[in-house]
């Protein structure tokens, strides 16, 4: 037996979670209302009504849910001078509820993976209060595109980590509920009804390249040609580490005038000149290549020998968001087609 | 035509006139269109051209990975070459030292991209090799036609336009990738990147994105040669080609001036002159 809910029944139980005053965001298309722009733009947004919300007919947002833990802009805390003195003025942390609806498993898998590295040395106060307050409602994937690959990084279209709900699209108007967490299990209490329809649960990409190769591959030295031949398009920007659910480099700067301003962190990306530029001027990373190289190292060894994780779910914003088709999967492609 | 131009791009690198070719090509039959760097004769046959080749190739004369393989040959299409006059008379590129190649252009995208309807420059104009020709008549567009969509929308009201940037504007998150694909964004640290004092706020705030997209459409100014990458580079999908258009549109209305067109006009930011009615020049 399963617990079924469809599609009506899922559109007014959100509609409940944003009655109740709690904050709900998933796909929605975020700019339908003018003729200007790339048309139908998905992107994980807050919602207003439960009936904006897309829950098909498209791959994945273009953004990942990242910035509802993780904003790309924090204020730290404020300060103000008084004479001489300086006076720290502490920033509220968020006490709201927010539910991710539609999540799909590659973002709600990141969520999991950052865990790690919040709660390494320091316990990252604020990325830890918005993770408790979030509740991650995942949709399984019916479709991929040429870009996705979770299945070549050990993840897949059914992927239950870090989410506290998997709901699996049926072929009926209707979803599969799987409660993973306590908290999940409170979201849906009371809201499924027990079926014994079945559900075939979707399979995803084919494999793309092989992962073990690619560690051989990383382990064997910097100055491989493939290097430069593959990351020479790159023109470094940062919209794949921008819209990747688990690339996580921060900045910390000072915004202020004379009678104060308050100390933030802002999202920051390898890819920019000024990543690794030292206040002496030197810069250890001199061009794209050793940008590129160390965005695949840190993903695929680095983080992992750290970690025990690949810094990586397969769900191909880096490439998707790309302006010259670049991100993780056409550099992992060549490293495996190497002779 | 790609045959033509894949025995073009053969020929340049064989006999040694230039040791790298930037252009079009797939890195395998089923891949998207990317832009790729030849120099092996034998490479030729990777080059493509069709309606994806979206890339304005002339970006990366001045990036430093592909200044070190030596003399180029580039690729561009009648609206990236505009880009090339305007690096030229700013001083940015020795045009005897680069070998352009035209391709001859019907529009690209399906459906086609906006600044494809209102084409002028189909076919380059001052390329040193010209491929193909194209079918498409460049008599046809006017002013009227290249401003239609800055002129519908300067009919809203200053609220409506100012509530639409405000809603635009909000989903930047500053990647920078309008400035990393621009052909005219080549300074070695850009104002946002200045941070001995910072200039211009880097944070992704919607105050700190309008001063980030106004400094960059005003650095634009007259520069701009309409090529539209930004707008297809943007993530968050915003229209910057507005942006773009409106400036454009300044410059030709009050100057009579258009980035990238007349290689016998001087750029309009860069020269003066004393007969400038306003005081400050005298």
């Amino acid at each position: 037996m399963n617990d079924l809910l469809t599609t009506k029944d899922l559109i007014q139980l959100i509609e409940m979670w944003i009655g109740a005053g709690r904050r709900v965001a998933g796909p929605q298309c975020v700019n339908a209302d003018d003729s200007h722009g790339k048309n139908n733009l998905i992107h994980y947004s807050w919602l207003t009504r439960a009936g904006d919300l897309q829950l098909d007919e498209f791959v994945r947002p273009t953004n990942s849910i990242k910035e509802f833990v993780f904003p790309r802009h924090e204020i730290l805390y404020g300060y103000r001078f008084k004479g001489k003195q300086i006076e720290l003025v502490p920033s509220e942390l968020p006490t709201t509820e927010q539910i991710i609806v539609g999540a799909r498993p590659c973002d709600a898998a990141a969520l999991d993976i950052l865990d790690a590295v919040f709660n390494w040395d320091v316990k990252d106060e604020s990325y830890n209060c918005r993770r408790l307050l979030t509740t991650i409602v995942t949709l399984a994937c019916k479709e991929y595109d040429e870009f996705c690959f979770c299945t070549s990084v050990g993840s897949g279209p059914c992927d239950e980590r870090g989410s506290d709900v998997l709901l699996v699209p049926t072929d009926g108007d209707c979803y599969k509920v799987r409660c993973l967490t306590e908290k999940g299990r409170r979201l849906f209490a009371g809201a499924t009804a027990a079926s014994s329809e079945k559900a075939a649960e979707p399979q995803g990409p084919p494999v793309r390249f092989n992962l073990d190769a690619l560690g051989e591959f990383l382990a064997g030295g910097y100055d491989r040609p493939e290097w430069s031949e593959v990351t020479r398009r790159c023109l470094g920007c940062g919209a794949c580490a921008y819209t990747c659910p688990t690339c996580h480099c921060f900045d910390i700067v000072d915004e202020g005038g004379a009678s104060g301003g308050v100390r933030a962190r802002n999202w920051d990306a390898c890819q920019f000149t000024m990543f690794t530029a030292h206040a002496s001027g030197h810069n250890p990373r001199v061009d794209q290549l050793q940008r590129q190289r160390q965005r695949i190292h840190h993903k695929f060894q680095v983080y992992p020998d750290k970690f025990g994780e690949i810094l990586c779910t397969g769900c191909g914003n880096c490439s998707r968001n790309c302006p010259v088709d670049m991100g993780v999967l056409p550099v992992l492609k060549r490293i495996a087609a190497r002779q | 035509m790609l045959d033509e131009l894949r025995q073009t791009c053969r020929r340049l690198l064989k006999d040694g006139t230039v040791q790298a070719v930037i252009g079009y090509g797939r890195p395998s039959p089923d891949d998207r269109v990317v832009p790729v760097f030849l120099t092996k004769p034998e490479e030729a046959d990777r080059l493509a051209w069709d309606d994806q080749c979206f890339a304005n190739l002339t970006k990366y004369l001045s990036r430093k990975e592909v200044l070190t393989l030596g003399k180029r040959a580039v690729c561009v299409k009648g609206c990236d070459e505009r880009a090339l006059l305007v690096l030229e008379k700013e001083s940015q590129i020795d045009r005897s030292q680069i070998v352009v190649i035209g391709l001859a252009c019907d529009g690209v995208g399906q459906p086609r991209l906006a600044k494809c309807s209102s084409c002028d420059v189909h076919a380059p104009r001052r390329a040193d090799i010209v491929i193909g020709r194209a079918t498409m008549p460049d008599d046809v567009a006017t002013a009227a036609g290249r401003y239609a969509e800055i002129e519908e929308f300067l009919t809203k009201t200053p609220e409506e336009r100012m509530a639409y940037w405000k809603k635009e504007l909000s989903r930047c998150i500053k990647c920078y990738a309008c400035r990393q694909v621009c052909p005219m964004c080549y300074c070695r640290q850009c104002i946002v990147d200045k941070n001995r004092p910072v200039s211009i706020s880097t944070s992704a705030t919607l105050k700190g994105n309008f001063a980030w997209q106004i400094a960059r459409a005003f650095h634009l100014t007259g520069r701009c040669v309409g090529c539209d990458e930004c707008t297809r580079a943007c993530p968050a999908g915003i229209d910057l080609r507005l942006l773009n258009l409106s400036l454009a549109k300044a410059a030709e209305e009050t100057l009579g001036f258009r980035a990238g067109i007349d290689p016998d006009k001087e750029p309009i930011i860069g020269t003066y002159s004393q007969q400038d009615h306003e005081e400050f020049i005298q």
